[in-house]
């Protein structure tokens, strides 16, 4: 399935719960508003570069939108439709005031130079200026975008509209960006498996295991978090492969390995073993942080996790999904679980909008109960509906969304 | 009519990715059908046995209704194509074609079809592939013609919608 057909599919589950219309259903899940950019630039070499642009706007019932940029080759418009929607789900989710978008540009930044990559960034925003802003549309980075393509875009939009540094969020600290951004998805992901914990009667992360797949930005800090918290994290994983050790892994000095290595691999007080053997240890808790797609229905059968964290975003496939469902194991959803990002994205443009900047316990201590609040109506559905921690997810959203939407007038 | 006319017919109405070669091999493997003013070329309901090629003259597309009545469907003038579908299934024929004026056909049976796709000739691939554009079209112009059918009762449809809508969304989903 596409990313389009995934989101979708967990979107008519959780429409066909609420009983509502193939109409109603057409309207929430249609972007309003799709534009096409042409992005033309002189390269440093005197030829003319032209690239496509995209900024698919979802829905903005429950105000501006909200959503990354990518620079990727597969960059097209019905990746960015599907991203859009889950974007708009996802800040509904977490109860933030946002609708949400997605766009990009298809090239592959590789080929460009930075001054390059500076003047096509320059030049998108000429393109868009006018249907972004801090009460439109507030872009974030995404998959080969960063904090200087922010400062860039940042810098080029208040060309045209004064100072505004609402405009994009992701900035580096020192521009305006927030304190707290780099730990908080993976803050968020164990702040919403304690949460999950302690209301299932399952006690909190110390003593239990984790097996974390992925060793990036979200991977990396959850395992410190765990770890923080008396975790036994056995197993880590990353594009190369996988080690384990089932006494728990000395986390802090995996980081400084990761650091100076690249990777896990080659860690020496552990065994080396595939990514497999991550996915499918013997742990109390399975956290995939890194690729979309690995559970799958050749392998869910065989995941001896009870409870999968995702971290990642769609980790997990439909059809793995019910597997697991049936198998009894709880999924605690992507779209619930790493909304601490976008969480504090949030809390950088409300700084931004003060002009006055919090320190980091403040960050730290709003995401918390963010979080804590959005997972008590998540429980309070699942108990209430019978449904699984997704589809509850996206009829929270749903409910929010659609009354947004009448609440504002068809 | 010269076979040159047929070859040609068969590039521009049968399928226009043939070439001339291609052409040559199907018009080989048709046979001439001259059916006279009030002849019938095929009746509705039998098992379709291939594609007419209709080189010259005037033929009256008709249906049969729920109650009866025959209902005229199209015209058709040469050159042009019918009972495609006949090529690919021997489901019974969809309508009635008969001559209102002298007609010249050439027939593709089904049986000649089969030998080439057998002997796997492009020729005879190249059509399918046209042929089901050309299906795909029809049905999708038939969708727009039933969704056209269906406004009167739509159009009620989505203010009840909306306010069922709102009423669930505030009671039964708030949370």
């Amino acid at each position: 399935m596409s990313a389009f057909e995934e989101v979708n599919y967990y979107f008519r589950r959780a429409a066909r719960v609420m009983d509502l219309s193939a109409s109603v259903e057409k309207m929430l899940v249609t972007p309003f508003r799709e534009i096409k950019v042409d992005v033309s630039i002189a390269l440093d070499n005197g030829q003319l570069g032209t690239f496509i642009g995209y900024r698919i706007q979802h829905d903005r019932s429950r105000g501006p939108m909200k959503g990354g940029l990518r620079f990727h080759p597969s960059v097209d418009l019905a990746e960015a439709q599907a991203l859009a929607s889950l974007m708009t789900w996802k800040t509904a989710v977490v109860n933030l005031p946002y609708g949400g978008a997605k766009g990009g540009i298809a090239v592959d930044p590789d080929t460009l130079s930075p001054r390059e990559l500076e003047r096509l960034t320059r030049q998108f925003v000429q393109q868009i200026h006018d249907i972004i802003g801090p009460q439109r549309d507030i872009p974030a980075p995404d998959v080969n975008t960063n904090a200087q393509i922010m400062a860039w875009i940042m810098d080029e939009y208040s060309k045209f509209h004064g100072f505004s540094p609402a405009v994009v969020t992701g900035k580096p600290v020192e521009l305006f960006g927030s304190r707290g951004r780099e730990q908080a998805t993976g803050r968020g992901v164990v702040v919403a498996l304690e949460e999950y914990l302690a209301d299932a009667g399952l006690g909190d992360v110390r003593g239990k295991r984790f097996a974390i797949q992925g060793f990036g930005n979200v991977g990396s800090w959850a395992a410190r978090f765990l770890h923080e918290r008396g975790g036994i994290v056995v197993a880590v994983g990353d594009a190369r492969g996988g080690i384990r050790n089932p006494a728990g892994l000395d986390i802090p000095a995996l980081v400084a390995h990761a650091a100076a290595t690249r990777t896990v691999t080659g860690f020496p007080d552990a065994d080396a073993v595939s990514n497999d053997d991550v996915l499918l240890a013997d742990v109390d808790v399975l956290v995939p942080a890194a690729l979309g797609g690995v559970i799958t229905e050749a392998n869910a059968k065989d995941v001896r996790a009870r409870i999968v964290l995702e971290a990642a975003n769609a980790p997990t496939t439909p059809r793995a999904d019910e597997m697991l469902a049936e198998r009894g194991i709880t999924v605690l959803p992507d779209i619930f679980v790493n909304a601490g990002g976008v969480t504090v994205s949030y809390f950088e443009w409300v700084q931004n909008i003060q002009q006055f900047s919090w320190d980091e316990d403040r960050v730290n201590a709003e995401l918390v109960r963010h979080m804590r609040e959005a997972y008590a109506t998540l429980a309070r559905i699942v108990k209430s509906r019978q449904v699984s921690f997704r589809t509850a997810a996206f009829i929270v959203a749903i409910g929010r969304v659609g009354r947004a939407t009448v609440l504002r007038g068809v | 009519m010269s076979s040159s006319d047929l070859i040609d017919i068969i590039r521009t109405v049968l399928c226009r990715t043939l070439t001339a070669e291609q052409a040559t091999e199907l018009s080989a493997a048709t046979v001439p059908v001259p059916v006279p003013t009030g002849g019938v070329v095929f009746r509705e309901g039998d098992p379709s046995t291939g594609l007419f090629i209709l080189l010259r003259g005037y033929a009256e597309v008709t249906k049969k209704t729920p109650d009866g009545k025959t209902r005229g469907i199209a015209t058709i003038t040469g050159p042009t194509v019918v009972g495609e579908m006949g090529l690919i299934t021997s489901r019974p024929r969809s309508a009635t074609v008969r001559a209102v004026s002298d007609c010249e056909l050439h027939q593709l049976t089904r049986t000649q079809f089969e030998r080439m796709i057998k002997a796997e000739r492009m020729a005879a691939y190249k059509l399918v592939a046209t042929i089901a554009d050309v299906l795909a079209r029809r049905v999708e112009a038939m969708d727009q013609q039933l969704m056209g059918l269906d406004e009167p009762t739509r159009a009620a449809a989505p203010v009840a919608d909306l306010t069922a809508l709102r009423e669930k969304l505030f009671t039964e989903w708030s949370f």
